[in-house]
């Protein structure tokens, strides 16, 4: 990655008023639906105490749903409160979410998977225009500069299928797709550089599992890498038992992640785990042109059997 | 489980020849676990199952590897074995020395070494087998019978007589099959139709028999004792409880020029039919592709003129749902056609035929039509072009069959016998007449056979010519067969009136298709696989489905009859019982760690996986989690490599065991 060879524009990508009109959008949804006990909480965010920041909560009553905000600061994908890993949340009722694109695949994915039925949850859509990296300086406006890189090349922005969609999105400018270029060159390499750059990554792995405890999709009661009878994955951050782990991760996830990303923003040793993600997705694109997380599905690619499945690998 | 006893076989020598069996033995004995071992020619003998229970006495062995053939071979000899010395059948396992190891290695000491592996990693599985119970499961003693030609019948007759419900599923409007179609048959040359049509009857009368003719098989789901088949009665568009089958809508149709596919195309039908006077059942059926009245919604005639007002426009595909114990297929076969294939085919048709395009060029079930006394022609043999009485025909034979460069390797089988019979049945008609026969070999192994077809010869003046035939071509009202006598050695042509060709037999269209709803295997040519070639001929590897008929291979009419009696007994045998004892190699979910994302179910080929809620004890749900119906599991184990937690396994086949073997090696 060539990080000093590009300049970024730090113009603003979309004016205050925009996102002032989604914030207000979720509030008043979120009281309207509170107040008339419609819902017994929304997963939302409100403002985090530095400037710059904002974090995940569930709103219980209209008083706390008056200060739901969105900004580029919202970067969490709040699905995972509706997991089961996250029991007490969903202990409390039917819930209303509020969810950007990423969410929504998420969502879907949830719903497909029989986590979670559509029935028992409200779902106000936002129509973003993106978010802030993981090390985006936050003093400034989200802008080139400061904008996810899943966001640069988003095919999500307006939702689908909710319940009601917050705001209008603004003209954005065709950005630079950092994350196909970063997987173009990924694939130009021989295997065996391909393995070189996956053993470095891997090796600096220190197993904190932040990538698991963060994805929606990691909703097992118990993860495969943490039983020992028997033990298919070594839990000491070495490099088999690291190369191990984000394989299986990578594996499970195939056919199901939705590109949220936040596997990869957790990470404290900056490894490209989207990276891995972006490109099991697209060689289910190339081999059963299939998109994970656009509507629910009841079978994925990797769990149906059809009669016309290529079978030209079978020699 | 410490005492684990290792019984290596030399399978005469099967094994002993490229396997050092007691070095394997010797080495297995120093396994941790292994309280004895030992080898023996033949294990799986009388001496040799007792060497194993004395053993189990004698050293009081808790579980058993024996290393020698395929589990699929002798694994329930075994089992039993160990069952009568008193050990949990499911404690003992095979080692496969001989398929896996023996058969396919040459270098004697790779080989060795190679056994000892599959024997170590055998026995460290064993070490973890638990001690399980056979699954019982009830048999619904009805059959399913799937053809309606001669198999099919004698199948679902010999059934029903032994006091079984039988359902069976005709594709066509009648039942009868190719048999109804032959004039006559060999090597008797008794009338088809005499024979063939009560037993016909003797089906529709029949108190156990439910006959859905029209129809076609949707769906089948369940194992062996308890199928689910969904059938697809296709709209007959005339109502069979009202219709008396007196046959006015028949002769008052104005469609009356469709090409009739039971005359081979020969005769003409109207668009409301029956395919022969004598169909079973009597009903007609309308063609809706040629009716007047679906192609303009005008007419109506045959509604008009039908008294008991039997016909009925609108009505629809029905499904049926049926609860069987057993299958039956009999799907019989078609005849190979000489017309182009489609590119990719790895069948070829002939061009040098003219590709089916000379019309006096017939295959042999369009002659048998010709000389049938209840055919287009009323047994009166024409040529198709002119209606002129042929003077020399040319029968060839291996047409299609036996050609490697054409895609069909096997023999037909029935063609050196039907074409002696077409050339005695044509001379019975046509006196001056002269049949010549180009053919390969004259292949007539049964009973009266070879007899028959000397006399073609002897008696009825066929002249045989042994060589195969470069081309057909039309040259004025006559076709030229050029051909090769290699018996003297000269290039023969003939000329003409007309020309029967003894096509080869190939499986039904739509065999491959049927198999995958039953889940049974089928060759390349889509003839459907027999368990075991010589000892398991009629039953499929799918349990509780048999086999009867030209859908397995080509036969004639007594080898068909006795394959469908043989099928027939097999579905006694399994309906004599009330219970069925299944291999509890099941699938079981950890509903601890289960968190119901219901992959299981997804990839399920049984369709076993369920959901199941866990209540506590006020009813308030806990959650939901995947749970196997072990009397559907199949113990194919594609939940297991499935779930992403782990938290379904397979008996026998645990995590634990697989990962125990691997670090054993």
């Amino acid at each position: 990655m060539n990080k000093t060879a590009r300049k970024y524009e730090s113009a603003a990508l979309a004016d205050e008023g925009y996102w002032t009109s989604v914030s207000q959008a979720i509030r008043q949804e979120a009281v309207r639906l509170l107040e008339q006990g419609a819902v017994a909480g929304v997963v939302g965010y409100i403002a985090g105490r530095r400037t710059g920041t904002a974090m995940p909560v569930v709103a219980a009553t209209p008083d706390q749903a008056k200060e739901l905000i969105f900004s580029p600061a919202c970067v969490n994908n709040l699905a995972l409160y509706l997991t089961k890993a996250k029991k007490e949340v969903r202990a409390k009722g039917k819930l209303a979410i509020v969810a950007k694109g990423c969410d929504l695949r998420a969502l879907a994915g949830l719903l497909g998977e029989s986590q979670l039925k559509r029935e028992d949850v409200y779902i106000i859509g936002i129509a973003c225009a993106g978010v802030y990296g993981a090390h985006a300086d936050r003093s400034q406006p989200l802008c080139d500069a400061t904008i996810a890189r899943k966001c640069r090349e988003c095919t999500v922005r307006e939702p689908t299928d909710t319940d009601l969609v917050a705001g209008t999105l603004p003209a954005l400018p065709a950005l630079e797709p950092l994350e196909a270029q970063e997987l173009a060159r990924l694939e130009a390499m021989t295997p065996q550089e391909r393995w070189a750059f996956w053993k470095e990554h891997f090796s600096r792995c220190i197993r904190c599992l932040a990538c698991r405890q963060i994805c929606p999709f990691c909703f097992c009661e118990q993860c495969l890498c943490d039983r020992n009878r028997p033990q298919s994955v070594e839990t000491t951050p070495r490099p088999a038992g690291n190369t191990a782990w984000h394989i299986v991760r990578a594996m499970h996830l195939a056919g199901r992640c939705g590109g949220c990303a936040e596997c990869e923003r957790v990470c404290p040793m900056d490894i490209p785990l989207n990276l891995l993600n972006r490109k099991m997705a697209k060689e289910l694109k190339e081999l059963y042109d299939y998109e994970a997380g656009l509507t629910p599905q009841e079978k994925g690619p990797l769990t149906e059997y059809k009669e016309d499945d290529d079978e030209s690998f079978i020699k | 489980m410490s005492r684990i006893g290792v019984f290596v076989c030399h399978c005469g020598e099967n094994i002993s020849r490229t396997v050092d069996v007691e070095k394997v033995a010797a080495e297995a004995g120093r396994l941790f676990g292994v309280a004895y071992t030992c080898d023996y020619k033949y294990m799986c003998s009388d001496p040799g199952q007792n060497l194993l229970k004395k053993a189990v006495a004698e050293h009081k062995l808790e579980g058993i590897v024996v290393a020698a053939c395929s589990p699929r071979m002798h694994e329930k000899t075994f089992r039993n074995a160990a069952k009568a010395a008193g050990v949990n059948p499911f404690l003992c396992e095979m080692a496969n020395i001989r398929e896996h190891c023996s058969w396919v290695h040459e270098d004697r000491d790779e080989a060795t070494a190679k056994a000892i592996d599959i024997v170590t990693m055998m026995v460290e599985r064993v070490k973890r087998n638990k001690k399980l119970q056979p699954i019982t499961v009830p048999v619904t003693k009805k059959a399913l019978i799937i053809g309606g030609g001669i198999a099919g019948i004698q199948s679902a007759l010999d059934i029903a007589d032994s006091g079984h419900q039988v359902v069976l599923v005709e594709r066509e409007p009648s039942i009868g099959g190719h048999m109804a179609q032959l004039s006559e048959t060999f090597p008797t040359l008794d009338c088809s139709q005499c024979i063939m049509t009560p037993k016909m009857v003797d089906v529709v009368n029949h108190p156990n028999i439910t006959l859905h003719t029209y129809a076609e098989i949707e769906a089948v789901e369940g194992y062996i004792g308890n199928f689910q088949v969904k059938v697809r009665k296709k709209a007959r568009s005339v109502d069979m409880a009202k219709c008396t089958g007196c046959g006015v809508c028949m002769a008052k149709c104005p469609q009356k020029k469709i090409p009739n596919s039971f005359d081979k195309n020969l005769g003409f039908r109207p668009a409301i039919y029956v395919p022969f006077p004598q169909a079973v059942p009597n009903t007609p059926v309308i063609d809706r592709e040629n009716c007047t009245w679906f192609k303009t919604g005008k007419c109506g005639v045959c509604q008009k003129v039908c008294g008991p007002g039997a016909v009925d426009y609108t009505q629809e595909d029905e499904i049926v749902v049926e609860q069987v114990g057993a299958v039956v297929v009999a799907t019989g076969f078609q005849l190979y056609d000489i017309g182009p294939k489609p590119a990719g085919s790895a069948i070829e048709g002939y061009g040098e035929f003219g590709y089916g395009t000379i019309p006096d060029v017939i295959d042999g079930l369009t002659f048998e039509r010709l000389a049938s006394a209840s055919g287009p022609t009323g047994g009166k043999i024409v040529r198709p072009s002119d209606g002129a009485e042929p003077k020399s025909v040319v029968f060839v034979q291996c047409v299609g069959s036996r050609a490697r460069e054409k895609g069909i390797s096997y023999c037909s089988k029935i063609c050196c016998m039907y074409t002696a019979k077409h050339t005695m049945l044509y001379k019975h008609k046509v006196h001056d007449g002269q049949a010549y026969v180009f053919f390969m070999d004259a292949r007539t192994p049964g009973k009266g056979y070879d007899e028959f077809w000397r006399r073609s010869i002897e008696e009825e003046e066929a002249v045989y010519i042994r060589g195969m035939v470069s081309r057909l071509y039309q040259k004025g009202d006559k076709v030229v067969v050029m051909g090769s006598d290699v018996h003297i050695g000269v290039q023969v042509e003939i000329e003409a009136d007309l020309v029967v060709l003894a096509t080869a037999v190939q499986p039904r269209e739509g065999a491959d298709t049927l198999a995958q709803k039953l889940g049974i295997s089928y060759d390349k040519y889509h003839f459907y696989s027999e368990a075991h070639a010589k000892l398991r001929p009629v039953e499929c590897a799918t349990a509780g489905i048999y086999l009867a008929g030209a859908c397995q291979g080509p036969k004639d009419i007594p080898d068909t009859v006795s394959q469908a009696s043989a099928a027939a007994a097999k579905v006694m045998t399994l309906f004599a019982r009330n219970e069925l004892e299944r291999e509890p190699i099941v699938a079981k979910v950890n509903e601890r760690f289960c968190v119901g994302c219901l992959a299981c179910r997804k990839v399920c080929p049984y369709g076993a996986v369920e959901e199941k809620e866990i209540r506590d004890r006020s009813g308030n749900l806990i959650k939901v989690v995947a749970y196997v119906n072990p009397g559907v599991c199949g113990g194919c184990g594609t939940c297991q490599a499935t779930c992403p937690s782990k938290s379904v396994e397979l008996d026998g086949y645990t995590d634990e065991q697989i990962m125990a073997m691997i670090e054993a090696l």
